[in-house]
This record gives C-alpha cells, sequence and structure tokens, in this order.
C-alpha cells in the first residue's frame, strides 16, 4: 500500500493541474505553433501566410547544405554520446576506487557539468587561438613545443575540437550517473568474486557492467537527446561556419530561423528534430515502462 | 618472500629510480643557440671576390670573439635562384653561431636561478630515501598491513616527498622556459624588458663562460634554448621513484605500480579538467594588450588587473547578474509550486491516465527549447510576453517541469506513505498531510530539485539571446556575450564576467551533486 486516502475521484487531477496547465502553454502550445507554421507561408517579415503544404520540407530538404548538417548530427551526436560514455564510465571507475583526496577529485569532476555551456566555449575558443591562444602559450613555455601551431587549421579540424568539447562537458554526467549505480552495489558480490578467483577484467565483465547497466542507460539515452539539441559549443565557436559545413541541424535551424530570416524552413527542420526526438523518447519509454512492469 | 625482503627489494628499486634521476640530470638536457653574427652577401657566388671579401669579415669577427675566449661556428648557405630575366643569381649568409648543450649541473654551476629549482628536486629525492629507509628501521621485518606508528608516518612522508620531487621537475621546465629564456630573448629582440643583472650575469657563466660581459644582452640576440625532450625523461623516473615508495610502504610491487598509475591517472584528469577554467581565471585579469599578446610572453599576468572586476560590474553584468538571480529564483518558485504537487499525486495517489501523464512528463523531456524556437517565440509575441523577464520565467519553469517532478517523485517514493496514512485517520486531508508531514521529510530532496532547477535557469543562454533583446532585460548568460563581437573580442573582460556567473552556480553544483545522481537514478530507473 504505497497511497493515500483520495476523498473524491476528481482530487488528484487537481493536483496535477498547475502542472499541466504550465506545461500546456509553454511546452505542447508551441510545439503546435511549429507544427502548423511549418505547412505554412512565412514572409521574410515573419507575416504568417496561406497554408502550403510540403514547399517548406521539400525547400528544407532540397538545400544544397542539408545533407551535410544531417552528417554532421550524426557524427556529433554518436560521438559525443559514445566516447563521454565510455571515458565518464572509466573515470567512474577511477573515482569509486578509494584514495587520498577523492573527494577534491569529485568535486572538481562537477566543473564542466555545472558551468555554463557559453562560458566554456568561449574559454576553449580562447584556448585553441592561433595568434595569442592559451594552448599554444602553456605548451610553448613548457618546452614542448617551439613554434606557434594553427589548431584550427580546416573546418573539420574544426569540428572535431567541438566534438571534443562536446565530450568534455558531457563526461561528468555520465561518470555521476555510474558511480551513483556503483555505489550502490554490495561490496560484497566482489569479495565473493575475488575469492572464487575472479580477476580484474572478469569483475569488470561480470559484475560491474551488468549491475550498472541501468544507470548507464538512463544516461546514455538522456545524454542522446542533450547532445542532439545542444547548441552554445557550435554556436560559439564557428556559427557553422564555413558555409553550414560544421552545423548540426539545432544550430542549422537556429540560423535559418533566426540570421537569415527564412522561418518556414526553419519549422520544417524543427519537426524533423522533432520527430526523431520522439524516436528516441518512444524506445526510452518502452524501456523505462518495462522496468516499472517488472517492479509491480 | 618475507617481509623484510619485499621491503629491501622496494627500496633498493627506489634507490635505482633515484639514480637514474641523478643520470638525466647529467645529461646534456639543454640546448642554447645564439646567433651571434649575420652576414648576407648579395649577388655573390661562391669563390667570387665578393664571397672572399665577406668570409674574410666574418673570419676576421669570429677570431675577434675567439680573442676574447668565446668559441664559435660559422656556417654559410647558399641560395640560387632564377631571376625574371632568366639570370642565375645567388646569395650567401654567413652565420656566427654559438652552439652549446649543458646538463643540469651546469646551471648548478653558473648560478643559473633555476638550479635552485633542481637542488631543491635533488634534495627531495634524498630526503625520500631516507625517510623511507628510516621506515623500514625496526620495523622492516613486519608484514605492511601491521606497520603503525611512526614507521607509517616515515614511509608516508617518503611518498609525499617523491610526489613533491616530481613537481620540481616540471617546475624546473617552466622556471627556465618562462622566466628565464623567453625572457632573455625577448629582450634581445627588444619585446620584453630586461630581465634583470642577475639573470644576465649568470647566463653569460653559462653560454659564454664569462667572457660576455657588457656585450651579453647584444650576444643573446636571437638566442634559440630549449629543454630537450630527453629532460621529459625526469617524469617516469620520478614517478617510478614514487611506486616503488608506494611499494615500500604496501607491500607489493604490483600494488604500488597500480597505485601509482591510478593517481596518475586521477591527476591527469583533473588537470585537463581544470585547465580551461584555470585559464579562464589567468586571463579575466590580465590586461588588454596582454590577452591577446602575440609573443606568448607569460602565462600569467605581468600585473594581476583586479580592476577589471569593477570595470564590468559598472558595463552592466551587475544588473545582468540581477537578472539571472530574480529569473532563476522565479523560474524556480513556479516550478516547485506546479511540481510539488504533481508529484506528490503521482506518488501516492492512483488514478486513471496516472501512466499517460507519466509518458507525457518522460515526453515532454525531449522537447527542447531551441527545436520549439520558433513556437515559443510567436507564443510570447502573443502573450505580449516578448522581451519580458516573466516570460523566461515561465518558460524555464515549463521546460524544468519534467525534471523537477522526475525528481520530486523519486524523492516521494521514497519515503514511507504510513506517516501521512496515520494523518489522514487522525483527521487530517492530503493538502495538511502533504504540507505537515511529507514535504519536512523530503526537505534534502526539495532542495536537491531546487537548486538543480534554479542552475539550469541560470545557465539557460538560447531562449534569451531569441526573446530578449532590450539591454536592460539580459541575464548574464547572454549578457556576457557583449564583450564577444564576432569581430573584436574582449577575452579579458569576458572572462572576468564568466568567472562571476560560474563561480555560484559550481559552489551550489557541489553541494546537490550526491544527492542529485541519485535522484536522477532512480527516478529514472523506476520510471
Amino acid at each position: 500500500m504505497n497511497q493515500i486516502l483520495v476523498r473524491h475521484k476528481w482530487e488528484p487531477y487537481l493536483w496535477l493541474l498547475p502542472s499541466v496547465l504550465l506545461m500546456g502553454v509553454f511546452v505542447v502550445y508551441p510545439v503546435c505553433i511549429v507544427f502548423k507554421l511549418s505547412f505554412s507561408e512565412i514572409s521574410r517579415s515573419g507575416v504568417v501566410g496561406s497554408l502550403n503544404g510540403l514547399d517548406n520540407y521539400i525547400t528544407a530538404v532540397t538545400a544544397p547544405e542539408f545533407g551535410s548538417v544531417m552528417l554532421n548530427t550524426l557524427i556529433w551526436v554518436v560521438s559525443v554520446v559514445g566516447i563521454s560514455t565510455l571515458l565518464g564510465f572509466v573515470a567512474a571507475l577511477l573515482l569509486n576506487a578509494e584514495f587520498f583526496g577523492r573527494k577534491v577529485a569529485r568535486s572538481i569532476m562537477v566543473f564542466p557539468w555545472a558551468a555554463t555551456l557559453v562560458v566554456q566555449a568561449s574559454v576553449w575558443k580562447y584556448i585553441i587561438n592561433y595568434e595569442y591562444g592559451a594552448l599554444n602559450n602553456t605548451l610553448l613555455n613548457l618546452g614542448v613545443i617551439s613554434q606557434s601551431v594553427n589548431w584550427r587549421a580546416t573546418y573539420v579540424i574544426d569540428f572535431i575540437w567541438e566534438c571534443g568539447i562536446g565530450i568534455f562537458v558531457t563526461i561528468p554526467f555520465v561518470t555521476f550517473c555510474v558511480l551513483a549505480g556503483l555505489q550502490s552495489i554490495d561490496v560484497s558480490y566482489y569479495e565473493a568474486a575475488t575469492v572464487d578467483g575472479a580477476d580484474f577484467w572478469k569483475k569488470l565483465k561480470h559484475l560491474t557492467l551488468p549491475l550498472v547497466r541501468p544507470s548507464l542507460t538512463v544516461s546514455t539515452v538522456l545524454n542522446i537527446i542533450y547532445v542532439f539539441n545542444s547548441f552554445p559549443i557550435i554556436y560559439t565557436i564557428t556559427r557553422g561556419a564555413p558555409a553550414h559545413k560544421t552545423d548540426t541541424l539545432v544550430t542549422y535551424l537556429y540560423m535559418l530561423a533566426f540570421s537569415e530570416q527564412r522561418k518556414g524552413p526553419a519549422t520544417a527542420l524543427s519537426v524533423v528534430g522533432f520527430l526523431i526526438l520522439c524516436v528516441c523518447a518512444g524506445i526510452y519509454m518502452m524501456v523505462t515502462m518495462r522496468k516499472e512492469g517488472e517492479e509491480a | 618472500m618475507n617481509p623484510m625482503q619485499a621491503n629491501l627489494r622496494a627500496l633498493a628499486a627506489a634507490l635505482l629510480c633515484a639514480v637514474l634521476s641523478v643520470v638525466i640530470v647529467s645529461l646534456p638536457v639543454y640546448h642554447f643557440e645564439a646567433n651571434v653574427y649575420t652576414k648576407r652577401s648579395g649577388n655573390t657566388f661562391v669563390g667570387d671576390e665578393r664571397y672572399q671579401a665577406a668570409r674574410q669579415e666574418v673570419d676576421a669577427l669570429a677570431a675577434d670573439y675567439s680573442a676574447r675566449g668565446i668559441e664559435t661556428e660559422t656556417t654559410e648557405e647558399v641560395i640560387e635562384r632564377t631571376n625574371s630575366k632568366g639570370e642565375k643569381t645567388s646569395l650567401v649568409v654567413f652565420r656566427v653561431n654559438k652552439e652549446i648543450r649543458c646538463s643540469g649541473w651546469d646551471f648548478l654551476r653558473t648560478g643559473f636561478p633555476s638550479g635552485k629549482v633542481l637542488i631543491g628536486m635533488l634534495a627531495l629525492e634524498a630526503a625520500a630515501l631516507l625517510l623511507a629507509a628510516l621506515g623500514c628501521l625496526g620495523s622492516g621485518n613486519t608484514l605492511w598491513r601491521d606497520v603503525k606508528g611512526a614507521s607509517r608516518a616515515l614511509r608516508n612522508g617518503a611518498i609525499a616527498l617523491s610526489v613533491a620531487a616530481l613537481a620540481a621537475a616540471v617546475v624546473f621546465i617552466l622556471y627556465t622556459n618562462v622566466i628565464i629564456n623567453r625572457q632573455i630573448s625577448l629582450y634581445a629582440t627588444g619585446i620584453a624588458p630586461s630581465p634583470g643583472e642577475k639573470v644576465l650575469s649568470a647566463a653569460d657563466a653559462l653560454i659564454y663562460q664569462g667572457a660576455g660581459g657588457q656585450d651579453t644582452a647584444q650576444l643573446l640576440k636571437s638566442t634559440v634554448s630549449s629543454v630537450i625532450p630527453l629532460w621529459w625523461l625526469q617524469i617516469p623516473a620520478l614517478l617510478g621513484l614514487t611506486v616503488c615508495l608506494i611499494a615500500v610502504r604496501d607491500g607489493h610491487v604490483a600494488h604500488g605500480l597500480q597505485r601509482g598509475l591510478m593517481y596518475l591517472a586521477v591527476i591527469v584528469m583533473c588537470v585537463v579538467i581544470l585547465y580551461p577554467f584555470v585559464i579562464m581565471f589567468i586571463s579575466a585579469f590580465r590586461t588588454d594588450a596582454d590577452a591577446t599578446d602575440v609573443n606568448f610572453q607569460y602565462m600569467v599576468p605581468v600585473t594581476w588587473m583586479w580592476e577589471n572586476l569593477s570595470y564590468i560590474l559598472g558595463r552592466g553584468v551587475l544588473k545582468y547578474l540581477l537578472n539571472s538571480l530574480i529569473l532563476s529564483a522565479g523560474a524556480t518558485c513556479l516550478a516547485l509550486l506546479c511540481g510539488i504537487p504533481a508529484a506528490y499525486a503521482m506518488a501516492r495517489m492512483r488514478f486513471k491516465g496516472r501512466k499517460l501523464f507519466m509518458g507525457f512528463v518522460i515526453m515532454s523531456q525531449m522537447f527542447s527549447p531551441v527545436v520549439l524556437l520558433v513556437g515559443i517565440s510567436r507564443l510570447m509575441i502573443n502573450l505580449r510576453l516578448n522581451d519580458t523577464l516573466l516570460g523566461l520565467v515561465f518558460v524555464n519553469a515549463a521546460f524544468n517541469q519534467a525534471f523537477a517532478i522526475w525528481l520530486l517523485r523519486g524523492t516521494f517514493v521514497s519515503i514511507s506513505p504510513e506517516m501521512e496514512q496515520a494523518a489522514c485517520i487522525d483527521g487530517c486531508n492530503s493538502v495538511t498531510a502533504l504540507i505537515r508531514v511529507l514535504l519536512p521529510m523530503a526537505a534534502p530532496g526539495i532542495v536537491t530539485t531546487l537548486i538543480f532547477v534554479f542552475i539550469n535557469s541560470w545557465n539557460e543562454y538560447t531562449i534569451s539571446t531569441v526573446l530578449i533583446n532590450s539591454d536592460s532585460n539580459r541575464p548574464i548568460t547572454v549578457g556576457l556575450t557583449q564583450f564577444a563581437a564576432f569581430s573584436m573580442i574582449q577575452w579579458n573582460y569576458l572572462f572576468a564576467s564568466s568567472l562571476l556567473a560560474t563561480i555560484p552556480v559550481v559552489i551550489l553544483f557541489m553541494f546537490i551533486e550526491k544527492h542529485l545522481v541519485s535522484g536522477l537514478t532512480s527516478g529514472g530507473v523506476k520510471g
């Protein structure tokens, strides 16, 4: 019995009302607006005209940069989520071990998670600058290099940097999710495994991984959504330059809507992005709901 | 193997590492190349009159230096080209160079300032070995687990000292490169102020065996000097020392190696994570010119411009911070006011559509404000909330609803409902049960949610850039970009305001980090 007495049948709905109202107006209604706009003609000054069917979608999809933007989005999401999950997991194993100064190390790990993305992206932009950047400065003064290196030679390298920064700011979330999972594991499992003669890798494969899998699932799914929607890093460092070659879907549609004033195709892309996220959401819900079913 | 043997072996290995470190100090790890004189002779072919004349001039100069006790080396380079008329031209460049490689001992011998760091490093190594040996005296035959008291403290001290020696090896490079060499070469090329009489005379002794005298500064012109990579061998040698000393403390060499590697990984991780934040801090207090200095003179500001802070506060940053505070506090209150009742109903009541609402909450997490920006900005214009803080309060509260409900529900579910049930039997209704009984017990979870929503709203950037046009309504995340116009970026002011925007959230985050994660995963895994 995990519930309390409810006097009226409609009482629970009253409890939900404020939340539903808030989300209805500010989350669901904009979704409807975007859907409607994506099928309408919008002038450059923002005046909404008549419905024009799939015109916006066709304009958006046939744009020359559409292919590279979608490819960038895929690379961005897969590389950032994949690598940060791997590194975050290793970092969690490290921070779960007992050592002098563990508390300090954990506090330091919080930094990239807590600090605003715009700020971190700006700092990295400064660090990798060729003329006066901090990375060249540090390496020159450490004697590692004897001449400044151009860290941003081509847009491909720019995009790699952006992915790297994305990974840098995503790792802590994975780490702390896995740490929470690791801490809930009973130590006696490991003791038993040690008695049975399992080495580090065996314990990792047969004990740790299965036990932290739920945490990893949560962090991976949430990260897919966050990373897909991540905007400030690319916007601050390259703004998609040159010619949308470093844009992902999200930054591309922002540029379309607010700097090129082509809101029609932009809303069509919003719907596309939205549908992609819905698929992820569906998968995620299936996973979590199944879990709940198992528990009940 | 008995404990005595194990201890002795580890000690011997530590000694070996220390000896290795001393050997590396004795290697020629430093490389100076000073270009004393350059003679460019145009339109000159090897062997002709002009060549002979130039050669004589250069040889005379070299002999002159040689007489003063400065041995030099002369190189010649012939550059042949065919000009536009098809004639062959030739340029001969004579360079009189002074090249020297010196070991760590040369630094000590000539009193070069960074030599002191070297002495420190060697002393730390010797002291570490001594402490470790003392720690084994009398307790050498004891199993490491049972080593207690003074012996254990001594062995711990030895480890600390060897780590300090490791740090000194890095400081030596930094000190030599930053404070001495770069300063000398920049001085010689007229960019930096004089490095001082002491440094100049030490450099004279090191490179010219004291023969440079008054001309040292002139002679050091276009000096290229660097630690050659050989010096970096110190790092593994000293790491080895540390590992061996850990082995002395803990008994197993393998165990010591494992611990050493782990510490190395943790240190590397922390350095990488802190690097951008340290850069932000350092650069925030540079002068305008210093922040974009193409000569990379200094790693830290020459003069710390603390007044940068007051300058940016005067440029509107104070107002932006206040705006951020208002908007985040407003969004947090609203999100909790709507979220707590919903989470309560979800955790404690059974009703039709509960699963549907849960699904909606999870789904709405996928809605990102960025994807919906066009819709949101239209909605705001319709509601006349465009360009107001109130509009941002609503949007931030709405987009944080899902997380708030999720975290709060997790907290409520983890608290047993018995107390509330008892209270209900005593005549409380569900409202008073929530306020009087559940909320006080759920306080830690509520604080976590509160701080998390606050930080999210504080850090929000994308919606604010679109919705806010007037300067007086900007939150800090948008406001600080005024220092980052695409063509001209005032890095020092940008970072000074970034610092003010970052410090409060990082501190808040450290408080809730532990609770937040367990809340996230329990909420998430339990759906």
